[in-house]
């Protein structure tokens, strides 16, 4: 073997040697972390929001929301926290330039960008496609905030003094989190409160692994978008009528 | 004087194996007493235990006592991450403890081990002294 030679094989083994090593890293990186045994694999849980029948000063599905989960509300747009939010959007390149009155939650991304940064791994997509925050774990570094393109990420800079839903834990200072389609709820086999509190119908909520399920077929037959769909993300909350 | 000489001077070289077994002396104790006097490191303190028909929890009282903080996570880590739910929870405690001032505050504070779990979890305290006497049993 020539000196040649020798580099060559030894720099192949090193760069070899690092690859093997640094997988177990990129590894650590995936946010599906659920164990495949677990009991919640198979279903793929979605959301369709109907614009056209959700009424702009309706907040049925918000205070439902805030009620269940306990999430903090201080009057102080500093430290409000918003599972679910309501805004006034305008497209200005269509032609008809209406204001519409749009909801916004957590996207559930089959990709999620939170989840992806989470040094600790306290955000993680659960085996049924819900990205959830482990409170336990979070430290409160924010980065999901910074990384999540939807801004539906809300960080508890205040405790919650109120306690509504005493059946579900509140959130103490310094954690971050956001709409986890109520997975207590799923679990027990009902629906997310904001489905249940929708009077005008504007919700539907299903297993999008379910072929016969409503949302399945309101996304393969109806004109569904979802929100910036090229930054692949693929959200998991679609919109009829944006 | 050499090392090696020095070492092959057999008072000097007793009184260096007097020194080391003196210095690593505190350091064996110290792992004796560990191994043997793990309970006397408990501090003194009367838990209200619930009463005798509720005396079975999920583990042996032993288990519980020590390791009750890892048996509470490996329930979480099951429940939130992989969905299992079983029998056994933090919210399940307070059927047979009652009180958490009078069985979790009370420990807790002699070891100083500060308690968070509820800060975000709910678990009320009964009326105070409402039922409370004829349940006082001492397993402590």
């Amino acid at each position: 073997m020539d000196r040649r030679e020798f580099l060559k094989k030894s720099g192949a083994a090193i760069a070899g040697t690092s690859g093997a090593l640094g997988l177990p890293l990129l590894s650590a990186c995936d946010p599906n972390t659920a164990r495949s045994d677990s009991p919640l694999a198979g279903r793929k849980w979605g959301m369709v929001i109907d614009l056209n029948s959700c009424q702009s000063d309706c907040t049925a599905c918000l205070d439902a929301c805030r009620e269940e989960n306990n999430v903090a509300f201080h009057d102080d747009k500093r430290w409000d926290i918003h599972w679910i939010r309501k805004v006034n959007i305008r497209n200005k390149e269509s032609e008809d330039d209406v204001e519409k009155s749009v909801i916004l939650l957590c996207n559930h991304c089959e990709n999620p960008p939170c989840a992806q940064v989470c040094p600790v791994q306290a955000t993680y997509k659960r085996a049924d496609g819900i990205v959830v925050v482990d409170q336990h774990r979070c430290i409160g570094c924010r980065y999901c905030m910074v990384a999540c393109p939807y801004n539906a990420r809300f960080f508890n800079y205040k405790e919650n003094e109120e306690w509504p839903n005493t059946a579900y834990p509140k959130r103490s200072h310094g954690v971050a989190e956001s709409c986890h389609f109520c997975a207590h709820l799923l679990d027990e086999g009902k629906g997310p409160a904001c489905v249940e509190a929708c009077e005008a119908g504007a919700l539907y909520f299903g297993d999008l692994n379910d072929p016969e399920s409503e949302v399945s077929e309101l996304v393969a037959n109806a004109p569904v978008r979802r929100i910036r769909d090229d930054w692949g993300t693929e959200p998991k909350v679609y919109y009829l009528g944006l | 004087m050499k090392l090696s000489t020095a070492l092959q001077n057999k008072r000097l070289g007793a009184i260096v194996a007097i020194l080391i077994v003196v210095m690593l002396l505190p350091l064996g104790l110290s792992g004796v007493r560990f191994a043997f006097a793990r309970r006397e490191h408990m501090p003194d303190v009367f838990l209200e235990m619930p009463a005798p028909q509720f005396a079975d929890c999920v583990r042996e009282t032993d288990y519980m006592r020590f390791r009750h903080m890892d048996l509470l996570k490996q329930l979480r880590e099951e429940f939130i991450r992989d969905g299992i739910r079983g029998n056994e929870s933090l919210t399940k405690c307070r059927d047979c403890h009652t009180s958490r001032e009078r069985f979790c505050n009370r420990c807790h504070e002699a070891a100083s081990v500060v308690l968070d779990c509820f800060g975000c979890h709910y678990y009320p305290e009964p009326d105070s002294g409402a039922g409370s006497s004829d349940r006082e049993v001492d397993h402590g």
